[in-house]
């Protein structure tokens, strides 16, 4: 009896190897990942990889800034006038941002005459004497994203799409608001607008605003 | 009367609930556990946590996980048992930490990171953290204003399995990469060390001795790579750009040294997480999972804004 056991075992014992290299080579495959170091940076801190960046800011872009911007936004005559009178008011009232901190955004509109026109920006004297600056060139940052109030931050659970909607929201202003603008630029015209601007609550300085343009007419 | 006794027991343990006590009368205890204290950046983080929650009406006690996720993994252990009612959390590692924090969630203990993540976003109440890319969004516009659009440049890399040096170096290329005239000549990690930034930079030096700026992940490293350009003999033709606002950047932008920092806030991310806490203890659940803390460019020209620190 125990010796036909013997000979099945010595019999068997080839299977068992093989069950055991599969095992073996099947553990082993499943344990070692090898990515590209790119696409481990391209992943980013924590970004989910679902959220389309794009998609959310053009939506964004046309059902809520474009139509609530013209009559959410603050004259920048009146809102500069305020910040000179009442600095505390004015950014209690007008001011949003999704983050924390000194680092405050104003929607804001208004009309002024072309006075300087350069590669980085157009020049504006407003009806109250004060000049400010179109943004042409450098459109960066997140004025554009949180000046109206209307995304709010519990919406995301990753900064990384935060991030991504203010470049995709940056894109959109390059795209189809800067070629018109320049375009129609011309010392002496008189351009309307609606922007964001950015102003530190802590450190205001009010003699060279720049407004991030939302739309120019 | 029954019923009448009934529902003033009743309010009174409403009452009750309201304060900051726990049930034996003491006031609710907060840790603060923070990665390090050898670095005076995470000692303004840990002191100012502790100290926005004692003047809530919170005991607050300090545990220093000495950069290892072990020890602050026995910290957790200690404060859940200890009966600490919430965590002020500035995590080791953004991995590494995340097991320590769920066992804190599974013990009801509500945990608010400060300035460093943990890479989940289910475990963690809320997340404070420094909004690193939109500052360097704005060093890498003065950047390429400093510029004017062209030149050679290098980039210091901090620690590469940081969250924040990859968040840091994904702000500043995202403005410095649409210019086609910049180039960037050579990027390596100095481990946001000023020793070794200054020994890579020394290196780097040797084979682009023509490089017009450099970009460090942190101020420290752009200490280094100051002292480096200033043992080559280039420190007026290479502008060197940092971030954190340590106070001898500060006071490098200052003298003219360094072109440019961006100012971080150890102070409002301590408050505000203490303040989180004492919401929550108030009955508040619908914290953001990441709420950013903006971050301030200082350059040569708005340096003024900003009082000098006492020099020893």
């Amino acid at each position: 009896m125990n010796a036909t056991i013997a000979r099945r075992k010595t019999r068997n014992r080839p299977w068992t190897y093989v069950v055991a290299i599969i095992l073996f080579l099947f553990l082993a495959y499943n344990s070692v990942y090898i990515k590209k170091l790119d696409e481990v940076k391209a992943a980013g801190s924590a970004g989910t990889g679902k959220f389309d960046a794009a998609t959310y800011a053009k939506t964004f872009w046309n059902t809520k800034l474009i139509p609530s911007a013209a009559g959410g936004a603050v004259d920048l005559s009146t809102l500069l006038s305020l910040l000179k009178t009442d600095k505390d008011k004015a950014f209690t009232t007008y001011s949003q941002a999704l983050g924390i901190g000194n680092i405050r955004y104003f929607l804001v509109k208004g009309e002024g005459t072309v006075t300087a026109v350069s590669d980085n920006d157009v020049t504006l004297s407003l009806p109250s004497g004060e000049t400010i600056r179109l943004a042409t060139e450098y459109i960066f940052g997140n004025a554009a994203r949180d000046a109206s109030g209307l995304i709010k931050i519990t919406e995301f659970d990753n900064t990384t799409d935060l991030n991504n909607v203010s470049a995709a929201i940056n894109d959109i202003i390059r795209k189809d608001v800067i070629p018109p603008l320049k375009a129609a630029a011309k010392p002496g015209k008189k351009i309307a607008f609606v922007g964001a601007i950015e102003l530190n609550r802590a450190h205001l300085h009010l003699d060279d605003i720049e407004v991030i343009p939302i739309s120019a007419r | 009367m029954k019923k009448y006794c009934f529902w003033i027991i009743i309010l009174l343990f409403l009452a009750g609930s309201c304060t900051n006590k726990t049930d034996s009368g003491q006031p609710k205890k907060v840790a603060v556990i923070v990665s390090t204290l050898n670095n005076p950046w995470f000692v303004v983080l840990a002191e100012s946590a502790a100290a926005e929650a004692k003047s809530l009406g919170y005991e607050a006690k300090v545990f220093d996980s000495q950069n290892n996720p072990a020890l602050e993994a026995d910290h957790f252990e200690n404060a859940i048992v200890s009966g600490f009612s919430a965590i002020l959390l500035n995590p080791t590692d953004s991995d590494g930490s995340i097991v320590n924090v769920q066992k804190a969630k599974d013990a009801a203990v509500p945990v608010f990171c400060m300035d460093r993540e943990v890479n989940s976003s289910k475990v963690a109440t809320s997340q404070i953290l420094s909004d690193n890319y939109s500052g360097c969004v704005a060093i890498g516009e003065e950047f390429v204003k400093d510029l004017n659009k062209k030149g050679n440049y290098v980039e210091i890399l901090g620690m590469v399995g940081d969250n924040n040096t990859w968040n840091r170096s994904k702000g500043f290329h995202s403005v410095v990469d649409r210019y086609p005239g910049l180039k960037m000549v050579a990027q390596q990690s100095g481990d946001f060390d000023r020793n070794k930034a200054m020994d890579v930079l020394e290196s780097i030096l040797q084979a682009h001795p023509d490089i017009n700026a450099v970009f460090c992940g942190n101020d420290a490293m752009a200490m280094g790579a100051y002292q480096a350009l200033v043992a080559a003999g280039k420190a007026k033709d290479v502008g060197v750009y940092g971030f954190d606002g340590a106070d001898d950047v500060m006071n490098s932008i200052r003298d003219k040294k360094i072109k440019a920092t961006g100012l971080q806030s150890p102070q409002t991310m301590a408050k505000t997480a203490a303040q989180f806490a004492d919401t929550y203890f108030k009955g508040k659940r619908d914290f953001a999972q990441r709420i950013p803390v903006a971050v301030e460019l200082v350059t040569q020209k708005s340096i003024a804004d900003y009082e000098p620190s006492a020099k020893p």
